[in-house]
């Protein structure tokens, strides 16, 4: 098949399918969206912002959005769920109730699938839904917005602060069958409000299927957000997926991906500033082995004056995987007085290991700070052989500095269930690699 | 017998020959200095011994203990008791002090067939063993020698040789660049370490460190060789007539 053809073919299942779909209200953005992705189809490599990563592959690929698998043992998954959080399961793309926890809530706190979120008439949801992130130039995200059934609905009123995460946890076990998943997220944080999100994304060992996921957030005034993601896929899995930010005034936003699963990942995470004062920091990393292409790419996109954003990401790369950092910072004519910095480090473990490093500065005040850098490197010889003279095997040793290395996302994670869950999959990652 | 035994030794680095033929017998509990001027090879010597990559013996052997040190790793090396206290000690960022120390503790200990400390046993022998150093907590906290100032990294230097307990000590220019009060401290530091079971190379640019650490034995290092070997009264006489009574011209071995 080729592109086309599953593009076409994409197309007609959606028009067979739509009636079914939840959230009668969206019907008409679903439709809205479908021509959008039918007209543009999937991205290639001649758009800039896709230089690096092909989607040929997934293109073609026959994923399946519709297919209602039974769900898995979700109880053998139970490693992944983060202890005393808000939970909300979603298994083989539809959420599951018994595994999903939400306990009692602050007045002003909605916690919910969005499932069931969207099957009620709200002319708040309609107001933020596919709002905060656009279809328009984002065929992946229309995508999505034409076929999306199930994900996280999180609002917090002014004022509220939520003490416990909030974790939705994607698992998929699907058998032969090739899924695509189109998970969405929304948040929306009142006026001075307080919450930390978790999106954990992980498959069956060797399952073949497609999450393209959409997380909007909306951050307001003085509030903050805390976002982290755990992307675990099956090694044979696809995972695209976008993140928009929109900060209000002297809103914050911090957050941190980790990528250790997938075959092709892209995480493209784009913020907005809409409020000044505003401050943001992006946090990721990869580590990598076999054929894995791990691409993330940002965009910081400073519309008003006295904004903050700082980009930390690492790489860790062994075999032959490829990452790609595209760190996107525009700082807008009006948006005099940003600070935005920004820093891409590569550690390649292996001579067929590759990184791909690109800032993308596009500056029109003339009175701002903006700094980058990026580098691409091995294990220092000096620190190994500092570690070796005392003693530590040489496995040991590396494992301390990758550890080290990666463990610079995490900064800004204070210690606790949140930070081990991530930790976790680091770990994980090493044992594997000895 | 001697404990280290080091004969005709001859290393290289890049090609270009550094060691010349060094022999050199240590015996159990002894600390023997050596002395020399820049370029004479005493850094090289301190790797070789340690195993560092990068410095190729050509020729002649090492014995520790009976055991051919050439063919072990450096952290074997480690493992039956050779310490290298480094001249400059390195940077990891990222890694706590304790976190670091731990996972060296319990290599060497299993490697000596110790059963492995366990958390709350680690922090107290490292507590003992910090205040010998006046080692503040917060030094141990830290990530391993990032923002420590020179004298801080040597005393993490002995600090650290203090926690592995090694037999046989390797001090390279610990001496470098400390402030009199800083040499005082690490000095008896190394002191409180001697011990009839453990030996020690204290190698030095200057005089000075063997008013504080007196050895047995001195060997003054050349152009890649030991041009002359004797008590601790070598010291003075090198303090008093410099390496030119040697043969040595400061300048030229500087080059070399």
């Amino acid at each position: 098949m080729t592109t086309n053809e599953n593009t076409a073919r994409i197309v007609d299942t959606f028009e067979q399918a739509k009636n079914g779909l939840p959230g009668s209200w969206l019907a008409g953005a679903r439709e809205g969206a479908i021509h959008s992705f039918a007209a543009a189809g999937f991205p290639t490599q001649r758009v800039e912002s896709w230089k690096y990563t092909n989607l040929n592959r997934l293109a073609r690929g026959a994923f399946d959005p519709l297919a209602d698998i039974a769900a898995p043992d979700v109880n053998a998954w139970s490693a992944l769920f983060i202890d005393g959080c808000d939970r909300i399961v979603i298994a083989n793309g539809r959420v599951d109730p018994v595994h999903s926890t939400i306990g009692a809530l602050p007045e002003g706190v909605v916690v919910s699938a969005l499932s069931e979120a969207i099957e009620e008439i709200d002319p708040e949801l309609e107001k933020q839904l596919a709002q905060i992130a656009p279809d328009e130039g984002a065929p992946l995200v229309a995508l999505n917005t034409a076929f999306m059934r199930d994900g996280l609905v999180l609002r917090l009123s002014a004022g509220t602060v939520l003490e416990r995460p909030v974790q939705v946890v994607h698992i998929v076990d699907s058998g032969d069958t090739a899924l695509a998943l189109h998970p969405r997220t929304l948040v929306v944080a009142g006026d001075n409000s307080e919450a930390t999100v978790v999106e954990t994304f992980a498959g069956a060992a060797g399952a073949g299927y497609w999450t393209n996921a959409v997380t909007e957030i909306r951050v307001g005034r003085n509030a903050s957000i805390k976002h982290m993601k755990r992307q675990d896929e099956s090694v044979a899995a696809y995972h695209t997926a976008l993140t928009q930010v929109r900060l209000d005034r002297d809103a914050r936003f911090s957050s941190v991906a980790l990528t250790v699963g997938g075959i092709l990942s892209r995480n493209e995470m784009k913020v907005a500033f809409e409020g000044e004062g505003a401050a943001c920091r992006l946090a990721g990393g990869s580590l990598l082995r076999g054929r894995q292409h791990a691409d993330s790419t940002t965009e910081a996109d400073h519309r008003v004056p006295h904004t903050t954003s700082d980009q930390v990401f690492r790489n860790v790369l062994d075999g032959n995987a490829h990452s790609v950092f595209q760190g996107g910072v525009i700082v807008r004519k009006d948006a005099q007085k940003t600070d935005s910095s920004q820093s891409n480090r590569n550690l390649l473990l292996s001579s067929g290991a590759q990184a791909d490093t690109k800032p993308e500065l596009q500056i029109f005040a003339d009175d701002v700070k903006c700094a980058h850098g990026a580098t691409v490197g091995d294990l220092d010889k000096t620190s190994m052989f500092y570690l070796e003279s005392r003693g530590i095997p040489p496995e040991q040793a590396k494992a301390l500095l990758i550890g080290a290395f990666i463990g610079e996302i995490l900064e800004d994670v204070a210690e606790g269930a949140v930070r081990d869950h991530l930790q976790s999959a680091i770990s994980t990652w090493m044992v594997e690699a000895q | 017998m001697s404990f280290l035994s080091i004969k005709n030794l001859h290393a290289s680095v890049g090609g270009k020959e550094i060691l010349k033929g060094i022999n050199l017998e240590v015996g159990k509990g002894e600390v023997h200095a050596i002395m020399g001027p820049n370029g004479s090879g005493k850094s090289t010597l301190s790797y070789v011994l340690s195993g560092r990559e990068g410095y190729d013996v050509t020729k002649g052997e090492i014995v520790f203990e009976g055991q051919n040190v050439l063919e072990m790793e450096p952290h074997e090396r480690a493992g039956a008791g050779i310490y290298l206290a480094f001249q400059y000690p390195v940077e990891i960022p990222g890694v706590s002090n304790l976190t670091f120390l731990k996972t060296a503790v319990n290599a060497v200990r299993k490697a000596r067939g110790q059963e492995e400390l366990d958390a709350i046993n680690f922090l107290k022998f490292a507590r003992e063993q910090g205040n010998i150093l006046e080692m503040k907590d917060e030094l141990l906290k830290r990530p391993v020698n990032v923002g420590f100032s020179g004298g801080e990294k040597k005393r993490n230097e002995i600090f650290q040789m203090a926690m592995l307990e090694p037999s046989l000590a390797i001090l390279d220019e610990t001496d470098s660049g400390l402030d009199i009060d800083a040499l005082r401290i690490v000095s008896e530091g190394v002191n409180k370490l001697r011990s009839p079971e453990r030996s020690m190379v204290v190698i030095t640019h200057y005089q000075r460190l063997l008013d504080h650490i007196v050895p047995d034995f001195i060997h003054v290092l050349a152009g890649g060789r030991f041009v002359a070997s004797g008590g601790k009264e070598l010291a003075l006489e090198l303090e008093k007539e410099g390496y030119a009574k040697f043969g040595i011209d400061e300048g030229a071995s500087a080059a070399a």
